[in-house]
């Protein structure tokens, strides 16, 4: 499977590519996107309409599809879909105790309206399917269009995932201790040593191909295991790279999802320590803060490293040579760990 | 290759298991009620599919391990996994290998607690055992922990033909040799969310349901889990077969966020879809299990495509005419009635039917049919958004 282009909206100024001199420094446990202008590409009564997931989905995703006469389907990847909707449509039914609600908030904060809205802005009446898997959502999504293409049923396809930072999962991952209590800045996130980590969010879109005409990046295999031992993790990832003819010193570069929570990151480090230790090495959730389908801005920022572009350094913490072989490794709360292969 | 049906569980307002699902049917008894565990103004203005059993008794009933922050939700869905696994026989180590997948779906997760997500969400507390409760993932990976799955595991949200899609990737996982087994369905729980949703959008009946009734004028909310085994043929050579997944079809009507265009596209496309991806002639199916809710829209829409794709149109029914429409459940606990239907020779009526929709020259099955062979079923399901998902299974 090959990404022909890519598309990317999130707490750093990927929509225009200037993220790349500029990076943006956050204190706090929000890292909120920062958007693009949407004029001409949604209209303004539209947009005022629009949630924010279904807005960040609409602005990274439509562009993409407009670059190509149609796709054969659109899978998106989100954990949570249109929560700032959600929330708004629950406080609707408490304040007005069930009485006469507006349904648009309900309408739009399924997860599945993204895909919906993109297909009926795109016109694309092909394969549509929404994955919810929390931490392994768009590691599934990835999944879903790898087995299209081989099963012929596909020759493109647009793919990617949305995440907002609202209220309702700020304040409910709180309670779940997702967060870090001491305020923390983006330059000391990684380092901070303390549990916790801090909030993204953002949405990457991928124009997928089962050809390699013009593509930036192969997209290889993905894998994915829930609940491991560390005994089953290393064995999981060595036969996920057996099975792809890859022994570990054929990965040259190492993307991995740290966060900074000291309850978890751990796994990075046994995981590095154990296959990957003198691969280069790049980080990103200092840039983009933690969300439970943030393995798709590791896929981006991976196709950014093999199209030969520049990366911020502040992602950068090893490098001393091209890379051809990516293994991106990203796990949600220590729970479910996903893996994906790339190359040049 | 050849996919089999070697397991089936479900809980619904039918009943607890299969069997009592399968009476209830046979006897044209629908599970409809006033609501008496939901906590909605709505309880006693509506009609709901409930299952019959308040949360702390489903939960009693099931055993694991941690039961700190289950919900509702997670306990329909951890009855029906068991009752699925067990008529298939499966060993702990065979739904813990890595040749098993488990792939779930939920449109309303853990929200059936609407007032403490209310709480939760707005922090009018400190602490709360539900805060990882709500996803819609939640009750998936419980039954990962629990049953120590290690291989691939999903969650779909393609809203009401959510549990038909998980059915749909299970088999794809089969055919493209990913795995050999997968564990395949979906919950919803009935929710003072979706009921101000529904209601919302004026689609839901003050009566109980009449798909395919010209009279017809809205939904009921259902609850309820349904899971499927399917296994590729090696696994399965001595084991009871309940039927053979032939293919599925999938595509998106783009047309209107929550309703179906006149012209049903999508249905169309969808149902040709799965016929090709089967390699069956339209003129096979012997029976179709209708989406059929009891909107306006819905019902015209499925006719009409009903009318584009067959030359002479199948036997049909909705059987959410008994259940409700249980949103993320529907499309598996449809997909196991369709099974039974193939297993017993049986075709389920659209209850309540007293006249027909005028300009389709036919009309839904209105008694229980048991002199027909039934040998080839299509599940249609569709979806706010646009998704549209239509399975077909056929006697093993």
């Amino acid at each position: 499977m090959y990404i022909l282009r890519t598309s990317c909206i999130s707490p750093q100024k990927t929509h225009d590519g200037s993220y790349v001199q500029e990076t943006v420094s956050y204190t706090g446990n929000k890292y909120n996107a920062i958007e693009p202008d949407y004029k001409g590409l949604i209209r303004p009564a539209q947009l005022r309409r629009m949630g924010k997931s279904i807005r960040m989905g609409i602005g990274a995703g439509l562009p993409l599809l407009k670059t190509i006469e149609k796709v054969d389907g659109i899978i998106l990847a989100s954990s949570e879909g249109g929560l700032e909707d959600c929330i708004k449509f629950l406080n609707q039914i408490e304040n007005y105790n069930e009485g006469a609600l507006t349904p648009t908030n309900f309408v739009q904060s399924t997860p599945n309206a993204l895909a919906g809205s993109l297909a009926l802005m795109g016109g694309c009446k092909a394969y549509n399917m929404t994955h919810v898997h929390r931490g392994l959502a768009f590691e599934n999504a990835l999944l879903d269009a790898i087995l299209l293409f081989e099963e012929h049923k596909a020759e493109t396809l647009l793919l990617g995932n949305v995440e907002e930072i609202s209220e309702y999962n700020f304040n409910i991952e709180t309670l779940a201790g997702q967060f870090k209590e001491e305020e923390t800045s983006s330059h000391n996130l990684l380092s901070s040593q303390t549990p916790g980590t801090v909030c993204g969010e953002g949405s990457s879109m991928f124009l997928l191909s089962d050809k390699p005409d013009n593509a930036i990046a192969e997209l290889t295999d993905v894998a994915q295991i829930c609940f491991p031992s560390k005994e089953d993790m290393i064995k999981h990832i060595n036969t996920f790279l057996d099975k792809n003819a890859l022994k570990p010193d054929d990965i040259d570069t190492i993307v991995i999802g740290k966060n900074g929570d000291s309850k978890t990151d751990f796994w990075y480090d046994y995981v590095c320590d154990t296959l990957f230790d003198s691969q280069n090495k790049y980080y990103f959730k200092n840039l983009v803060g933690e969300y439970a389908t943030s393995m798709a801005f590791g896929v981006f920022l991976a196709s950014e490293i093999l199209d030969g572009r520049e990366v911020p350094e502040e992602t950068v913490i090893r490098k001393s040579g091209v890379a051809r072989n990516i293994l991106i490794y990203n796990h949600y709360k220590g729970q479910q760990h996903g893996m994906v292969l790339l190359r040049k | 290759m050849n996919i089999f049906v070697t397991g089936l569980g479900c809980i619904s307002p039918l009943g607890f298991n299969l069997d009592e699902n399968l009476t209830q049917l046979r006897a044209g008894k629908d599970g409809l009620v006033r609501s008496e565990y939901l906590e909605s103004s709505y309880k006693n203005k509506k009609f709901f599919g409930e299952v019959k059993k308040d949360t702390a008794s489903l939960l009693k009933q099931i055993s694991v391990t941690d039961k700190k922050g289950l919900t509702r939700t997670d306990a329909l869905a951890f009855i029906a996994f068991k009752e699925a696994t067990e008529q298939a026989q499966l060993q702990k180590e065979e739904i813990e290998s890595v040749e098993t997948a488990f792939i779930s779906a939920s449109t309303v997760g853990g929200m059936c607690l609407t007032d403490e997500l209310y709480r939760d969400a707005n922090l009018k507390t400190y602490t709360s055992d539900y805060a990882e409760s709500y996803n819609c993932s939640a009750h998936t990976l419980r039954i990962i922990k629990e049953y120590n799955i290690k291989g691939i595991t999903n969650t779909i949200n393609t809203a009401c033909s959510s549990s038909a899609n998980a059915i749909m990737l299970g088999m794809k996982l089969i055919k493209t040799g990913r795995v050999k087994r997968a564990i395949v369905g979906g919950v919803d729980c009935l929710a003072k969310y979706t009921v101000n949703g529904f209601n919302a959008l004026q689609i839901l009946s003050d009566s109980k349901c009449s798909p395919f009734d010209t009279g017809r004028d809205g939904l009921n909310l259902g609850e309820g889990a349904a899971y499927l085994v399917l296994e590729s043929e090696e696994l399965c050579i001595d084991k009871p077969k309940y039927a053979r997944v032939l293919g599925a079809g999938n595509t998106n009507d783009a047309f209107h966020t929550s309703s179906m265009s006149d012209t049903a596209d999508g249905v169309i496309a969808c149902i040709q879809e799965a016929l090709s991806d089967g390699g069956v002639r339209a003129d096979k199916i012997d029976y179709i299990n209708a989406h059929g809710t009891g909107t306006q829209n819905n019902d015209q829409v499925e006719l009409t495509g009903f009318k584009a794709v067959f030359n002479t149109i199948p036997l049909f029914s909705s059987t959410k005419s008994y259940t409700g429409h249980t949103l993320g459940a529907a499309g598996a606990l449809e997909a196991i009635y369709s099974i039974l239907g193939i297993m017993h020779n049986e075709v389920y009526p659209s209850l309540r039917v007293k006249e027909a929709i005028p300009g389709f020259d036919t009309q839904p099955v209105a008694n229980l049919i048991s002199d027909k062979e039934i040998n080839t079923v299509l599940s249609n399901s569709y979806g706010f958004g646009g998704n549209c998902t239509s399975l077909l299974f056929a006697r093993p």
